[in-house]
């Protein structure tokens, strides 16, 4: 095939070693407000109103997420947690969208974002007990505005969509901020969710953390246009952004869900970040990505440049950041505790929550259960 | 830190990648009596990509460092001693592993992508509570249908493993077996009133049995309606079928009728009834022929008492049934045509190498016709007691339905009743029958002499279909000649 | 007491109206079933008097269909989702399989699913491929899903309805070739259970069980089976999971035989769980193996051999035969 897609991007199929998933260069279609060194800049169609005490909370939503997620990975190393899906370099995209949502509006997250679930008010061990095995997902999402994790790729986006079409029959000025990564932006059911709320011009916004790879699979093999391109051919705004520049991004979904709560339709949003740990827990990206890569984005931390920016702007003291520091080893502390003495789940749950309304077959299945497990020997291990 | 007391841990070498055997040890970030804390980076080893740091599963004291620096260790090998007394510590037993796809992972497991990773199990039962230990949780009647057993002696030993001995506590297996067990059984209890069961209108229940024995029933003209049933919830055991064949042929009271009380009307139930039925299956299936021969047998009756006097013949009774039975056997060796059958479905000739000898047997309930397994392989003495026991069993009415089945060649001994010979019929699936008549002191021809002898008529009657006249002759004839001298028997 | 005659899709388009006026949360959703009514017309005039945002014309999409269907419900809705044939159904299997069918279990109750997914099912119409299928062992065997199907009119016009107001998710099968069958339709009476199955014919000598399509399969062999003096009980199952299957065991407990109809091919259909069910509890009062009469093991053939391939009033007899001969 030889015709190639007239877009102003293209991107070269096989990457090549030179170009390792660096960002784009600061101002090509990509919002950016604080540079990785730390200073702001200003940005035509974007711009945050911010003050010190919302900045520095920025800084410590980030400092403990980063913390209960290197807990959490020491803990699976422990053998206390099956495995973790870590977040380590994603905290901005995570933070900042988050802290985007107003009280209202819900979030429908992938499997990864324990940032989202921290600004919603997710207790971490309602977190960590998915990750032990114990059950799926421990909060409730009615009250924290978060929906469950949905490990089968991308399916939470017709959820979100549909969701934002009851809002609309609500009448209510609310919006709906779906999470996808870019490998999710394959699946059939994630385009059958942007043409849907195009169609319906549902409040939805779609936060795509483009982290570069799927498991292993780089983005090239998922798109040969740059992701935020791709609402174009939907029908609705792309914009692409600096995903660890949490300004940036609390600017822009912020706008977008506005939007959306207008009654504007639905916005993608790139955020445009890198996934600094491993897929999960025992993959070994050793196998598919150079240390130099991991390297580059170092230079490009998140919770660095703003820490940057609130010691040179005299907006934190080496106080904050210590009370910052304390704080995050206290919560690592009750996370671990919380999770080591976490208790396995009454066997008999299996049946419990099935139907909402349960059968006599279910009914009598559960009562065989009990007798056999009773049959065996006190205190036997399997 | 001051401990109160003192805890050691050890941090085995964790396997670090794909499955290593070993590693090295590049270099200690820590020394003994260093505080650590959990997470903190202890060492840096050296895998077959970089060097990787080792995290502390412990928070404490570096106690010792129990490899030096620049050393190959094998995983699972503990390389520090850290005192966690009075600190936190992660739980006892647990070892942190970096354990990578396909490589170690906590509590013995392989590491996967999605979770814990695989366990290995052993090929073993979990141990089961002892049967009537109470537990808070509720029993389920399991009602198996089996006949109940005797409840289990009470348990005074260790626990027991995989045999329980009380079929009716015998744990569940799967959820929904059990729902269909306790459905069964519900309804086996419940079948005691069946009336309640049915629609207006509708017949109600069917009797219970299992599919075999409603087989069983059906081959042998048995009408499950008429039983009541021993199983559980009156269900029908192939026992209570053997049993109603037993009892039927006990004659009813008889029914006056028209001709008065000069007729005498007897049902044809049971055993009369099956006999008459396997009669004439028997006589009007196979064209039977039948042959005689008159034997002396004044030398077999002197060795009767020879025998009857040997030590391993003690106690048994040595009587010309016994010693026809040891000839028929003899001669079936030479001819063992005679001890087949004919199966006409498979259209094939069935020749058996065993011989299940019957003895036709007039009991209180009628004729019947229980025969000796493998009576061929029985040594003489071990003959003279089946034959002694079948004998008295049939007298008492008590013989198993699986001993009157299986036959392969019958002797009817008619002497006994003081008659001459006969034309005995074949059983049903046998193709020979020899008649054994009363030995009588008779006039005979020995040593060309006109003398008394003690002779016998001996009938066989064989299926021509499978017997042809010279087999049939020949195999009589043997048999004359064993009896009229005991001694041909060394030929065989 | 308002009795109607009324057929399958006129009862089941009655049923809906009659749920959206009773609950403004009901929403319906599916391909041409606002402007068109349908292509079966089974929602004919509802768009008209309900407006586009309760009768949704969607784009072409099942998975779309069922997945928007699941954040409609965890926003209060209650979504009845049609599938505009039983062939088009396997996209969106991954909606109604791991999110429809477990959010209610993942969430621990908080997210119940009422959702409905309306289905034409069944063959016997001359159609092209894919659009004679019976897919409901797929559906029965996913733990969460209840399914449900219904054979005439007065079921329709009530199971619509009960299936609406339930708080768990249902597959409702629809017998397609018996759209246009007429019955009375009491307007006014008490619905018996949703999940529950009937006897539709009494009997003595064997149980037959039907569901959908194949009920009034079943009763026509009833009848000519009395006239070769065979008396056949015959049940309407309607509820495929969960099964009803205790009137079923009592049943055959008197009769002894059972024959189990349905179009969907028998290796691994309903009539192998409902064999292993009735061997489990009515083991010591059968005369004869519970016997199956299904589809051929093969995908559902071009539309002139429908006739072979489908199970019909011979087949069902001929397995009555073969009960009774054991």
């Amino acid at each position: 095939m030889t015709a190639s897609p007239r877009t102003t991007e293209v991107v070269d199929p096989v990457p090549g070693a030179a170009a390792p998933h660096l960002p784009p260069a600061s101002g090509q279609c990509t919002v950016q407000l604080l540079t990785p060194e730390g200073d702001r800049v200003e940005h035509p169609e974007y711009s945050l109103d911010i003050d010190a005490d919302e900045l520095r909370g920025l800084y410590r939503d980030m400092a403990l997420v980063r913390r209960w997620d290197a807990e959490a990975t020491a803990l699976q190393r422990q053998g206390e947690l099956g495995i973790w899906a870590s977040l380590l370099g994603q905290e901005a995209a995570q933070v900042g969208a988050g802290r985007a949502l107003a009280e209202s509006d819900t979030a429908f997250p992938t499997y990864r974002e324990h940032g989202v679930a921290w600004t919603r008010g997710v207790d971490p061990l309602h977190v960590m007990s998915l990750y032990r095995g114990v059950d799926n997902g421990g909060w409730d999402p009615v009250a924290t505005r978060f929906s469950p994790y949905t490990i089968v790729i991308g399916a939470q986006c017709l959820h979100a969509t549909g969701y934002a079409m009851g809002v609309q029959r609500d009448g209510a000025e609310q919006a709906v901020l779906a999470f996808l990564g870019d490998g999710a932006t394959s699946q059939g059911e994630v385009n059958e969710a942007m043409i849907w709320a195009a169609s319906f011009s549902a409040p939805v916004v779609f936060f795509c953390q483009n982290n570069q790879y799927a498991i292993s699979v780089p983005l090239e093999r998922q798109s040969r246009v740059p992701l935020y391109q791709r609402a174009a051919g939907f029908g609705f705004p792309g914009v692409r952004v600096d995903g660890n520049d949490v300004l940036a991004v609390l600017a822009v979904t912020r706008a977008a869900l506005q939007a959306a709560r207008e009654g504007q339709g639905p916005t993608f949003i790139e955020a445009f970040t890198y996934r600094m740990g491993a897929h999960t827990t025992s993959d070994d990206p050793t196998r598919y990505r150079l240390a130099s890569e991991l390297e580059e984005w170092k230079l490009r931390d998140p919770i660095a440049r703003l820490k940057a920016h609130l010691s040179r702007g005299g907006l934190a003291d080496a106080g904050f950041f210590d009370a910052v520091e304390a704080e995050a080893d206290e919560l690592a502390a009750r996370i671990r505790s919380g999770t080591v003495g976490m208790p396995d789940p009454a066997p008999t749950e299996m049946f419990d929550h099935v139907h909402a309304e349960q059968t006599p077959y279910l009914a009598a299945q559960r009562e065989d259960f009990v007798a056999y497990s009773a049959s065996f020997g006190e205190g036997v291990e399997r | 830190m001051t401990h109160s007391t003192s805890e050691l841990r050890s941090f085995r070498l964790p396997d670090v990648g794909e499955g290593l055997p070993e590693a090295e040890i590049l270099q200690w970030l820590v020394a003994v009596g260093d505080t650590v804390g959990v997470n903190q980076p202890l060492c840096e080893v050296e895998t077959a990509k970089a060097a990787v740091e080792l995290p502390s599963p412990f928070a404490g004291t570096v106690v010792e460092l129990l490899v030096e620096a620049g050393t190959v260790v094998d995983v699972g090998a503990p390389i520090i001693t850290i005192d966690v007394g009075g600190g936190e510590a992660a739980p006892a037993g647990v070892e942190p592993s970096a354990g990578l796809i396909g490589g170690a992972a906590p509590g013995g497991r392989t590491a996967v992508l999605v979770g814990y990773g695989p366990r290995t199990t052993e090929a073993r039962r979990r141990p089961r509570r002892s049967p009537g230990r109470s537990t808070d949780l509720p029993r389920v009647d399991h009602g198996s249908g089996e006949v109940p057993r005797q409840p289990p002696p009470p348990d005074e030993g260790p626990p027991l493993l995989a045999t329980a001995p009380d079929m009716r506590s015998k744990p569940v297996r799967h959820g929904g077996l059990e729902v269909g067990r306790q459905a069964e059984a519900a309804a086996l209890r419940g079948a005691a009133a069946p009336a309640q069961e049915a629609p207006p209108g509708r017949r109600g229940p069917r009797p219970l049995a299992k599919p075999p024995v409603r087989k069983y029933a059906k081959d042998l003209g048995v009408d499950l309606a008429t039983l009541s049933g021993s199983g559980p919830g009156g269900c029908i055991t192939r026992a209570d079928v053997d049993a109603a064949l037993a009892d039927r042929s006990a004659p009813a009271p008889a029914a006056p009728a028209a001709g008065g009380a000069r007729e005498q009307r007897i049902p044809i139930t049971g055993v009369r009834r099956h006999t008459a039925a396997a009669m004439v299956a028997s006589a009007f299936t196979a064209p039977h022929v039948t042959e005689f021969l008159t034997v002396d047998v004044t030398r077999t009756m002197k060795l009767r008492s020879r025998l009857a006097a040997r030590p391993e013949l003690a106690g048994a009774t040595v009587g010309p049934l016994l010693l026809v039975a040891k000839a028929v056997l003899l001669a079936v060796r030479r001819h063992p045509m005679v001890n087949s059958s004919w199966d006409e479905a498979a259209q094939e000739i069935v020749v058996k190498d065993y011989v299940n000898l019957g003895i036709a047997a007039a009991t209180p309930r009628g004729l019947v016709v229980p025969n000796v397994k493998d009576a061929d392989r029985l040594a003489l003495p071990e003959l003279a007691v089946a034959l002694e026991k079948l004998t008295e069993t049939a007298r008492a009415g008590r013989t198993a339905p699986a001993d009157m089945t299986g036959g392969t060649i019958t002797i009817t001994n008619v002497g006994v009743f003081g008659v001459d010979t006969g034309t005995p019929i074949l059983n049903p699936g046998e193709s020979a029958i020899l008649a054994l008549g009363a030995v009588r002191l008779m006039p005979w021809v020995h040593k060309g002499k006109v003398r008394p002898r003690q002779v016998v008529q001996l009938a066989l009657s064989f299926d021509h279909r499978i017997v042809d006249g010279e087999l049939g002759s020949r195999f009589l004839a043997d048999v004359g000649a064993l009896l009229q001298d005991p001694g041909n028997a060394l030929a065989y | 007491m308002s009795t109607e005659t009324l057929t399958i899709a006129r009862a089941l388009n009655l049923g809906l109206r009659k749920a959206m006026e009773d609950d403004a949360k009901v929403v319906l959703m599916g391909e041409d079933i606002g402007r068109l009514g349908g292509v079966f017309r089974i929602t004919d005039g509802l768009q008209k008097d309900f407006g586009e945002a309760r009768v949704v014309d969607t784009p072409l999409a099942e998975a779309g269909i069922v997945g928007t269907a699941v954040g409609l419900a965890m926003r209060g809705y209650r979504p009845v989702c049609e599938i505009q044939f039983d062939g088009f159904v396997f996209p969106a299997c991954n909606q109604i399989v791991t999110q429809v069918a477990r959010m209610h279990a993942r969430s621990k109750g908080r997210l119940p699913m009422p959702i409905v997914i309306r289905i034409p099912f069944g063959g016997g119409i001359g159609a092209v491929e894919h659009h004679s299928e019976s897919p409901e062992a797929y559906f029965a065997h996913t733990a969460g899903l209840k399914v449900v199907a219904v054979s005439n009119p007065a079921d329709a016009y009530w199971g619509i309805q009960q299936a609406i107001a339930s708080p768990d998710p249902i597959v409702f099968l629809e017998p397609k070739r018996r759209y246009w069958e007429k019955a009375d339709v009491d307007l006014d009476a008490i619905p018996g259970p949703l999940f529950a199955s009937r006897v539709v014919r009494g009997g003595d000598d064997v149980t037959v069980l039907a569901y959908g399509p194949m009920v009034k399969t079943a009763l026509q062999a009833a009848e000519a089976a009395a006239g070769e003096g065979r008396s056949l009980e015959v049940f309407d199952l309607r509820s495929v999971s969960p099964l009803d299957l205790d009137p079923v065991m009592a049943s055959v407990r008197r009769t002894g035989r059972c024959v189990v109809v349905h179009e969907a091919p028998t290796s691994l259909g309903l009539g192998a769980e409902i064999a292993a069910r009735i061997t489990e509890s009515c083991f010591h009062s059968l005369e004869a193996p519970v016997l199956r009469v299904g589809g051929y093991d093969t995908p559902y053939p071009p539309s002139r051999l429908e006739e072979e391939y489908l199970p019909d009033l011979d087949r069902v007899l001929d397995a009555v035969d073969r009960a009774m001969e054991f």
